[in-house]
């Protein structure tokens, strides 16, 4: 398969599986940027509503942090499931296998972009400038991205090769849910070894904070943090890529017969 | 029609597949689909593969296809050539249009965007689907979907093309006209393996047959007389069941 008819196949399914999830709902597309925004409305009536977080527009905050969030989270999650779940296609056609979380990472591109957009007008009605810090949403998406997709490929072949990885899957992500200061202030923990220490090892604390601190404090993120992270999870994409092209047939073998 | 001046297209030899079952049930739970299993394939010929279900014949046609890779031996196509499964049904999502489906299909077995484009017409046309071409899958009687299938996949140009218990499909006349392409496909030099556990349909298309009984090949040769053995084994079988109920 060449790499353009692979990039077309991954942008059609995707695109399919958009519209088949569309046709299913009465409010079809709205669910897209709905979805996230009740989980905001949900988090934001915990805490700020009921446990009273003095966090200054706590509600931009959490925005940044869970919007992101739910595109790493869903994605990745998605993806660890998609090669087992087309099973179908799998037992009949000898495709590469990176084809099924990728599809499903595009679909959550396509709504995550939409998402962004939302994101950014409630930026700018609520008062706050587009700077030219917002250039380095490139690098930081870009980033956000490649680990998304390695991620996604790790889970994808854990979860073919043993089931059982899936509902730890799920719990690995509430675990970053909490651990990775979506409704709490990573700046604020009192402890700067302990801020440190979490930015250093949570890639996903990581990138939630550089969003804020771009998109509200426009401060540019630790760029050699950044990028050391992008090689890393690009170098793991390569090597998943590279891997699961070898170990195609014993893929599809362990999805088949688990 | 003699098939031995031909080219071997593709041969296993000695192939077998086994996997983990992952509950300890019997061999260790270690599951053998094929032992040793050797045989060519020749350039133009009509070959089929008979057996009862789960012998190991739809994993014969995946090893061919390169969905899967034997645990021994070895898989052997020519180089340049490439067989797939014809596949009905590839990935239908229920609520998308049978065009949208097509499509997707036509994509995955192998056509760029705009080849699958220009298929979808030919594709409407001769599945007889109508106005319902346009209507979700998921509102589609077992026949149509069928239709559908059957009519995406035979779009698929490939060197050996495996065929997997396809032609039972539809109604009547559907079934009829699919047989006929079928036919038109062999007649035209197509490479073709064609598995099914209906004698009937393996003698009647095919030139040569093999027999396989728990992944192992029992006999090979001319379509009519191993069709024939295998019937009678068949039959005997359904002797020696009757025979059992009668005693207990």
């Amino acid at each position: 398969m060449y790499f353009s008819q692979y990039l077309r196949l991954i942008d059609v399914m995707a695109r399919m599986a958009l519209r088949a999830d569309a046709t299913k709902f009465f409010l079809g597309y709205i669910w897209w940027v709905l979805e996230p925004l009740l989980f905001v409305a949900v988090f934001y009536f915990v805490f700020s509503v009921i446990l009273g977080s003095r966090e200054p527009d706590f509600i931009i905050f959490l925005m940044v942090g869970k919007l992101t969030y739910v595109w790493f989270a869903k994605s990745v999650t998605q993806a660890s499931t998609s090669i087992v779940s087309s099973k179908g296609l799998v037992g009949q056609i000898d495709v590469p296998k990176t084809l099924f979380p990728m599809a499903v990472i595009q679909e959550g591109l396509y709504k995550q972009a939409s998402v962004f957009m939302l994101l950014f007008v409630v930026l700018l009605a609520t008062g706050y400038p587009i700077t030219a810090t917002w250039w380095y949403l490139i690098p930081l998406m870009l980033v956000n991205y490649l680990m998304i997709v390695a991620c996604g490929f790790v889970g994808a072949c854990l979860v073919a090769m043993v089931r059982d990885f899936q509902p730890l899957i799920t719990l690995g992500m509430i675990f970053l849910m909490f651990t990775s200061g979506i409704f709490w202030d990573i700046r604020e923990l009192g402890d700067p070894h302990k801020t440190e220490l979490l930015l250093a090892v949570n890639p996903l604390a990581f990138l939630l904070d550089a969003y804020r601190q771009i998109l509200m404090h426009e401060t540019p993120p630790d760029m050699p943090h950044l990028l050391t992270l992008g090689a890393g999870f690009g170098a793991l994409v390569c090597l998943m890529v590279l891997a699961m092209r070898r170990y195609s047939q014993f893929l599809a073998l362990k999805a088949l017969t688990a | 029609m003699s098939v031995s001046k031909h080219r071997v297209m593709l041969s296993l030899d000695k192939v077998s597949l086994s996997y983990h079952t992952g509950r300890k049930t019997f061999d260790h739970g270690v599951h053998r689909v094929l032992d040793e299993v050797s045989m060519d394939l020749y350039e133009g010929e009509t070959l089929g593969i008979m057996g009862r279900n789960g012998v190991g014949k739809t994993t014969m046609l995946r090893l061919m296809a390169g969905i899967l890779a034997p645990t021994r031996g070895k898989v052997v196509i020519q180089p340049g050539k490439k067989a797939a499964l014809l596949s009905l049904g590839l990935g239908f999502k229920p609520e998308l249009s049978g065009r949208d489906n097509a499509l997707l299909s036509a994509m995955l077995q192998g056509s760029s965007l705009e080849q699958a484009t220009t298929f979808l017409d030919s594709i409407a046309e001769f599945s007889e689907l109508g106005e319902s071409f346009d209507a979700p899958v998921k509102n589609y009687s077992a026949g149509m979907r069928s239709r559908l299938g059957f009519t995406t996949a035979l779009m698929t140009h490939v060197d050996i093309l495996l065929v997997d218990e396809v032609l039972s499909v539809g109604d009547a006349h559907f079934r009829g006209k699919a047989q006929e392409a079928m036919k038109n496909r062999i007649m035209g030099g197509q490479t073709v393996v064609f598995v099914s556990h209906m004698a009937d349909q393996v003698a009647k298309l095919c030139n040569r047959v093999i027999w396989l009984d728990q992944g192992k090949i029992v006999d090979q040769g001319d379509a009519v007389e191993v069709t024939d053995a295998y019937n009678a084994s068949v039959a005997e079988e359904r002797k020696i069941a009757a025979a059992k109920k009668l005693l207990r």
